[in-house]
């Protein structure tokens, strides 16, 4: 015979107060965590598209990112010697020539009063095949037309990209290109970017350079041995497989993060120690009836598992009740974010999204900080001596 | 040395569960003279307990007079009351309830602190005092967990005794003592009325007990069955 | 014996729940006054810049189009007579690095003449501004860069030379001779050096591009700063170079917004904070409240007046609170003071430094915290109907 569970249950509603603070204090830390936890897997899901073996982008010589890279078409014409690039339909190499630039537009979370650098991204059509994850919602604009597309991100949290909107574009941001569709790459961190022809944006923003060249590799070709050969002496540039270059941008982000990661832990561990408080409150106002619970014949380990399954209980009531303060915070304040890449003058969009897979990561984490606070108060409660707390006044 | 009388008049006092009216005493005369040592016996419900806290100011009654010395409690406020009991009552209980964390001579001093005129030098004098009366001198900077059950009463009753109160309310004080400590505590409880004069009511399920006062009182659902003179009380020290 | 005696024994009553209590409580305010002390600095960081009136003027579109030198003097002819502004600096970005360094420096190059002028923040005496117009290699950093990198390059020092590559095209490594270092918070992670020195060695390597990417104009006062930045937009609203004016804060916020917006960050942590630690007290104090209802009740029958027993009970909730925010601010304060924490990204920070004000703050607000959460308990306590509380079995 086993301690129903009903009994734990019903213990926790004995005392309505301690048991209300416990939880608000649970779920409070919950609400955090949660938030840090979404905006975490908003980033790795958005790199874990972005991790194509297959693509190799190309900068300038020692250059960092796309934004301070600078190649010239004789330069990138170099390319053609490799061997391993992949061909299209036709037999040409897939070989996609891109310029970076920025363009200032309003944030759509605070309603305009803060701008964004947006990345704007001049392309030729070889880019649809270079970067297969592209999904064209509507259709893509005309290479030598003051069109644009705009990915899905970019359209959420920035203002003035909807279709049919007009953006102004080039040096003088006198320019209009018009928004004749949007994109959508699963997540990747390209919905965050603005595309358009190539040749009439280097001619709007008065450039004869590329930012950067992304190549589509061959099936089965090492993409370590082509960037050896890329930054060897007879290209002499820089190349980074697309996961690389990813990671690298985002690393401050992750710094980020891991800072307020540190403080979550710190008050996870408060989190703990206050349910280890009211655990032992909880054990010491019930002597006498833990003691009545063993003479009838319940074991020590019966009274000990009792306790732990109250303290799981009650740090998931809290952790519910956090989660869905979350979600309610993420649904009232938006649940949009954008960063800087640590090396780009450009910003990433996330979505924090509370999927399933969270939410069982946050309870089973508030399972085991139930579990942990309650692991001493419940020890000491299942070594109590019977009689003496008989005894006890 | 104060020492009080108590006087009821038509006391009632009924208490109120939910909706429905418990009436615990109807009806209530009683009469205790100044230093009179007063035992009230009977069965659990009686309304014994009942009638201390009213004497005590402690509850008040739903109908009735209560007088105690010059002051008649059933009209006082709250914060009268709370006044007149730091001046004029000292109350002793069955579970002696000491501050755990403070020392012995700390739980007697706590009662003076509520008097903003006394120097530190004056209360401690006083404590000391009323620690030697109970015979626990030495052991006044003893926690109340170095202390055995019958020294822990005694220092209640230092305790009760250090503000000089008109009446002392005892409400079964030998209830946890086993019969030699009992003995002990009734001899100082006889101590002090003999010597030094102090009303005192006490009360207590034990016939042995109340054989020391003067007077016992016996009640019965809230109203007096008896009240008997006693058999002259053993000399204070003897054993009975 | 005291009332403070008596409440400080009563938080020794149960040891076990005390020190979980003041863990609970402290680690908490250790985030607090981080995150408190994070938010001072930038708003000090705002303040210095508010003072210096500096406005700037870059391109409407992007920060990094560059403008024509010429324009300065456009500017500086708005206001001859130097009635609204004092002097106009201009600047280009060379994003410095040191070769084997990941992050480049803020390092700018700046108009000889009147840098010490607009920059007078940089505390340029008049011999550092000789030695600044005497050396074409001069330049003046900030004591945040030096601390950064002085330990792996000692080279970075006053009267050090040290040599810098470009980020940007085309690129350029140029050596520079350190001639004062800037003591001040809001400059701390910059590196200035003179815009001629660049420009000249633009047009050796074949690039004649005497370009800013922003002018910073020197204005004598708050309403001034405001005129000018309508009349230098206007002034060139319909020109190829359309310019936007941002005072120095406006210019630096979306720079910190798109760190995640980190002051928003740390204010919401405090908050967070402030709730989790009331919550903390509140249940110890429910806790032992509950306990102590017959101690209570025999305060009362001794004659307690009700004010008295409140004030014991909130006491106690403040004391707790006090010790516990002590125990969490002190280590925190101890670590800043002895290892500030280096600058985090591009926060204008020199370093995270434990400031005296934080570590206040936030002991007060822990102790109002704690009178809060012990408010409730010490009124039920004062509330106790004494029978009751004799009576009850805790």
């Amino acid at each position: 015979m086993a301690l129903p569970l009903t009994y734990n249950w019903k213990n926790l509603f004995v005392r309505k107060s301690t048991t209300v603070l416990t939880c608000l204090i649970i779920a409070s830390v919950v609400g955090v965590l949660t938030w840090l936890v979404g905006f975490k897997s908003s980033l790795d899901r958005s790199l874990s598209f972005a991790n194509d073996r297959a693509k190799i982008i190309v900068l300038k010589q020692g250059s960092t990112s796309e934004t301070n890279s600078a190649i010239a078409p004789e330069d990138a014409n170099k390319l053609t010697q490799l061997q391993s690039l992949a061909v299209d339909a036709k037999g040409e190499p897939l070989k996609s020539p891109e310029m970076v630039v920025q363009v200032s537009l309003p944030r759509k979370r605070d309603n305009g009063v803060t701008f964004a650098n947006v990345a704007v991204r001049g392309v030729t059509d070889t880019a649809f095949a270079v970067h297969p994850n592209i999904r064209l919602l509507s259709r893509p604009f005309a290479q030598g037309q003051l069109e644009v597309i705009v990915g899905v991100q970019a359209a959420k949290q920035f203002g003035g990209l909807e279709v049919g909107d007009v953006v102004q574009l080039g040096y003088g941001g006198n320019r209009g290109f018009t928004v004749v569709g949007h994109f959508s790459a699963n997540g990747a961190p390209v919905e965050s970017e603005i595309w358009g022809p190539l040749t009439v944006l280097m001619s709007s923003y008065s450039r004869t350079a590329y930012s950067s060249v992304s190549l589509r590799l061959r099936d089965g070709v090492d993409a370590k041995a082509v960037v050896a050969e890329i930054e060897g002496p007879a290209i002499e540039m820089t190349g980074k497989t697309e996961s690389d270059y990813w990671t690298e941008q985002t690393s401050n982000i992750r710094i980020y993060m891991m800072i307020v990661g540190v403080l979550v832990g710190i008050m996870s561990i408060a989190a703990i120690f206050a349910i280890a408080n009211t655990m032992y409150a909880s054990v010491a106002g019930r002597t006498r009836e833990i003691a009545m619970l063993r003479t009838i014949g319940f074991t020590p380990n019966q009274v000990l598992l009792g306790f732990l399954y109250e303290s799981v209980f009650l740090s998931l009531i809290g952790g519910v009740l956090g989660l869905l303060a979350c979600a309610a915070w993420l649904s009232l304040a938006g649940n949009t974010k954008d960063m800087f890449g640590s090396n780009t003058f450009t910003t990433m969009g996330f979505e924090i999204r509370l999927g399933p897979a969270i939410v069982v990561k946050a309870l089973g984490a508030v399972a085991a900080v139930g579990l942990l606070g309650a692991l001493f108060p419940a020890w000491r409660a299942s070594k109590l001596q019977v009689i003496k707390a008989m005894r006890e006044a | 040395m104060a020492s009080a009388d108590i006087e009821l008049q038509n006391v009632s006092k009924v208490y109120y569960k939910d909706r429905l009216e418990i009436p615990v005493i109807a009806g209530l005369d009683l009469k205790i003279n100044p230093g009179e040592f007063v035992a009230m016996m009977g069965p659990s419900g009686s309304g014994k307990s009942t009638l201390l806290h009213l004497m005590g100011g402690l509850d008040q009654p739903t109908g009735g007079t209560v007088r105690v010395g010059e002051n008649y409690l059933e009209n006082m406020t709250q914060i009268q009351l709370t006044k007149w009991r730091s001046q004029h009552v000292g109350f002793i209980f069955q579970m002696y309830h000491l501050v755990p964390v403070l020392s012995a001579a700390q739980n007697v001093e706590l009662p003076l602190l509520i008097f903003k005129g006394l120097s530190s030098a004056n209360r401690k004098e006083r404590v000391k005092t009323a620690l030697t009366v109970v015979g626990l001198a030495d052991r006044m900077d003893h926690r109340p967990n170095q202390l055995s059950g019958g020294q822990e009463q005694r220092v209640a009753i230092a305790r009760a005794i250090v503000t000089d109160p008109d009446v002392i309310l005892a409400d079964e004080p030998t209830g946890d003592l086993d019969a030699k400590t009992s003995q002990e505590i009734l001899n100082l409880l006889n101590l002090l009325n003999f010597e030094f004069g102090k009303t005192i009511v006490m009360v207590t399920h034990d016939p042995k007990a109340a054989a020391h006062a003067t007077r016992t009182l016996h009640l019965e659902k809230g109203e007096l069955e008896r009240d008997e003179v006693n058999a002259p009380r053993p000399a204070a020290g003897a054993s009975a | 014996m005291t009332m403070g005696y008596i409440v400080l024994q009563n938080l020794r009553r149960n040891r076990l729940r005390t020190a979980l209590t003041l863990v609970a409580f402290a680690l908490p305010m250790g985030v607090f006054v981080l995150a408190i002390s994070l938010l001072a600095a930038l708003i000090e960081i705002g303040n210095m810049n508010e003072r210096e009136l500096r406005l700037g003027v870059h391109h409407k579109v992007t920060l990094i189009n560059l403008l024509p030198d010429a324009m300065r003097r456009k500017i500086e002819a708005l206001d001859p007579e130097r009635k609204r502004l004092t002097a106009v600096c201009g600047m280009r970005w060379f994003g410095g690095k040191i070769p084997e360094e990941p992050a480049p420096i803020q390092s700018l190059a700046a108009d000889a003449d009147t840098f010490p002028i607009v920059y007078s923040d940089a505390g340029m005496t008049p011999e550092d501004i000789e030695a600044w117009n005497k050396d074409r290699q001069a330049a003046v950093v900030g004591y945040g860069v030096i601390e950064q990198y002085k330990q792996k390059y000692p080279d970075f020092k006053l009267g050090g030379r040290v040599s810098l590559k470009s980020s940007v095209p085309p690129y350029l490594e140029l050596e520079f001779h350190i001639v004062k270092v800037i003591e001040k918070a809001n400059r701390a992670q910059t590196f200035y050096f003179r815009r001629d020195y660049l420009t000249e060695s633009l047009k050796e390597a074949g690039v004649d591009s005497p370009k800013c990417n922003i002018f910073w104009v020197k204005c004598n006062g708050a309403d001034e700063l405001r005129e000018l930045q309508t009349a230098i937009d206007q002034e060139f609203s319909n020109s190829a170079d359309e310019t936007k004016s941002e005072d120095e804060n406006a210019f630096a916020a979306s720079f910190t917004q798109a760190l995640g917006n980190l002051p928003g960050l740390m204010n919401a942590m405090a908050i967070v904070v402030l709730v989790i630690v009331g919550l903390v007290a509140g249940n110890t104090m429910m806790m032992s409240f509950r306990e102590r209802t017959r101690e209570l009740g025999v305060f009362k029958a001794m004659g307690f007046p009700p004010i008295r027993i409140f004030t014991i009970v909130l006491s106690e909730s403040v004391m707790l609170a006090a010790i516990g925010a002590i125990i969490g601010i002190a280590p925190v304060w101890i670590g800043l003071t002895f290892y500030p924490l280096p600058k985090l990204g591009v926060l204008p920070i020199a370093s995270l430094k434990a400031s005296p004000a934080a570590a206040y703050i936030s002991l007060i607000i822990a102790i109002a915290i704690g009178a809060a959460a012990g408010f409730w308990p010490a009124y039920q306590a004062m509330r106790l109907r004494t029978v009751d509380a004799l009576r009850r079995v805790a």
